[in-house]
């Protein structure tokens, strides 16, 4: 069963893959004009049937990692709402718990977060099929917290003992708000049933800095760099669409 | 049409997040050698006879009171970076060092000639300092002062904090006058 599964998720990866290269072989002017011909004659369209409603999905790549690492807590669920043909709101709500530690540092960061934006399809399906490669963008906010565990002095000299500290310090009440540019595919492999795969590149706008220290990391946009205000992300999902209404979608045909 | 349009937003898309890839392999989790972390104390040695000019500390060996390591051994110089103490944040630490002036009459075969050490005391109120991720915290130094203890035979004949903030390598912040 999983073997099957697996096999016809592949397959139709492999079509997403190809799908691309024959629709470009089409797209000379002339057989443009004879499709927009084709268009208008209504007993030349294929009517097919576009499932819309919301997909509602969990992250398994944050849910494993939680399990697997021992600096990362987190997990995010997210949902769509199909607007368009093309077009989907869309939003992510998540908690995250991470640890950075070094030599030197040794810095907690929890919280929530939340990201609300909008996805479009760039993909154009064959006939009824509903995969994704899309491209989004996000509006992402976060309130978390800092806990400063422990950290040890910095310096070049090693003549006395190092100075350390185990006094735990918490930075309470931080916020922080981000755009984010998103590029994934999503691919039904079952029906309603969608996995997908996505990368995220992340600016920030504003954020809250713990005093005497910097926000190493922040739950929903992932690490920080020293710099800029530039981050990255990635989610592997798992979502399920609810179907609510249908609405048709012509496709001209081709002979 | 369209789709060549999308073929090239994706491919745009692409190559930004590859451009944003390279950046996340900067390496700023090693701390620079560059960057400024806690300071060392710089003492600068003049003559007392001549106000603005410098003199050299003639074969000089500096140990801080408690240790058993030198710092610096039978060496003629003219400027000391000396690591300075830190048991608490915030409060006055203090710093002794044991500067020995002309360390070679200890060893050589003469008995007339010996060593001459001075004792000099320097407090200060470390401050804690973030600096960046990968070098952590560092402290700087402030309120400096510093005293030199009597003795039957001081070489040291003055001492004058001239930058009672120590946060930096840049310049001297004690001169001693001998």
């Amino acid at each position: 069963m999983k073997m099957q599964r697996i096999s016809i998720f592949t397959i139709k990866l492999i079509i997403l893959m190809v799908l691309p290269l024959t629709s470009f072989a089409q797209e000379d002017p002339e057989i443009q004009e004879i499709q927009e011909i084709q268009e208008k004659n209504v007993n030349d369209t294929i009517i097919v049937k576009q499932k819309y409603g919301l997909r509602l999905g969990g992250d398994i790549g944050k849910l494993v990692r939680s399990f697997i690492d021992e600096d990362y807590k987190g997990f995010e669920i997210s949902g769509d709402y199909r607007l368009t043909r093309k077009l989907y709101l869309a939003g992510e709500l998540g908690i995250e718990e991470r640890t950075i530690r070094n030599d030197y540092l040794d810095v907690t960061a929890n919280g929530s977060y939340f990201k609300a934006g909008i996805d479009y399809n760039m993909y154009g399906n064959w006939l009824d099929m509903e995969n994704l490669i899309y491209t989004g963008l996000r509006v992402g906010a976060s309130t978390f917290s800092q806990n400063l565990n422990s950290y040890k002095i910095y310096t070049t000299d090693q003549y006395y003992p190092p100075f350390s500290s185990l006094d735990s310090q918490d930075f309470k009440g931080l916020s922080a708000i981000w755009i984010e540019l998103v590029i994934g595919v999503k691919a039904e492999v079952l029906t309603n049933l969608f996995v997908g795969f996505d990368v995220q590149l992340k600016g920030m706008i504003a954020e809250d800095q713990p005093s005497n220290l910097e926000n190493l990391y922040v739950p929903g946009f992932n690490r920080t760099f020293d710099s800029g205000r530039f981050g990255f992300g990635f989610g592997y999902n798992v979502s399920y669409l609810i179907p609510i209404f249908k609405k048709n979608k012509k496709i001209p045909v081709e002979n | 049409m369209k789709h060549k349009k999308a073929h090239k937003n994706i491919k745009v898309l692409l190559s930004f997040l590859i451009l944003a890839g390279l950046w996340s392999c900067e390496r700023d989790d090693i701390c620079a050698s560059t960057t400024p972390t806690t300071p060392h104390l710089i003492i600068r040695f003049y003559n007392i006879n001549a106000s603005g000019e410098t003199q050299t500390a003639r074969h000089l060996s500096v140990i801080e009171e408690d240790s058993d390591t030198y710092l610096v051994y039978d060496k003629t110089i003219d400027s000391l970076v000396l690591p300075l103490r830190l048991d608490a944040l915030d409060n006055l630490n203090t710093s002794r060092f044991v500067l020995t002036k002309d360390t070679d009459y200890d060893l050589d075969e003469d008995p007339n000639t010996v060593s001459n050490s001075d004792i000099i005391e320097i407090n200060y109120t470390p401050e804690l300092i973030y600096v960046s991720r990968a070098c952590g915290y560092k402290s700087v130094f402030n309120d400096a002062s510093a005293t030199r203890e009597t003795d039957p035979s001081n070489w040291i004949i003055g001492i004058e904090v001239i930058n009672s903030t120590i946060n930096n390598e840049d310049a001297a912040h004690i001169n001693i006058y001998h």
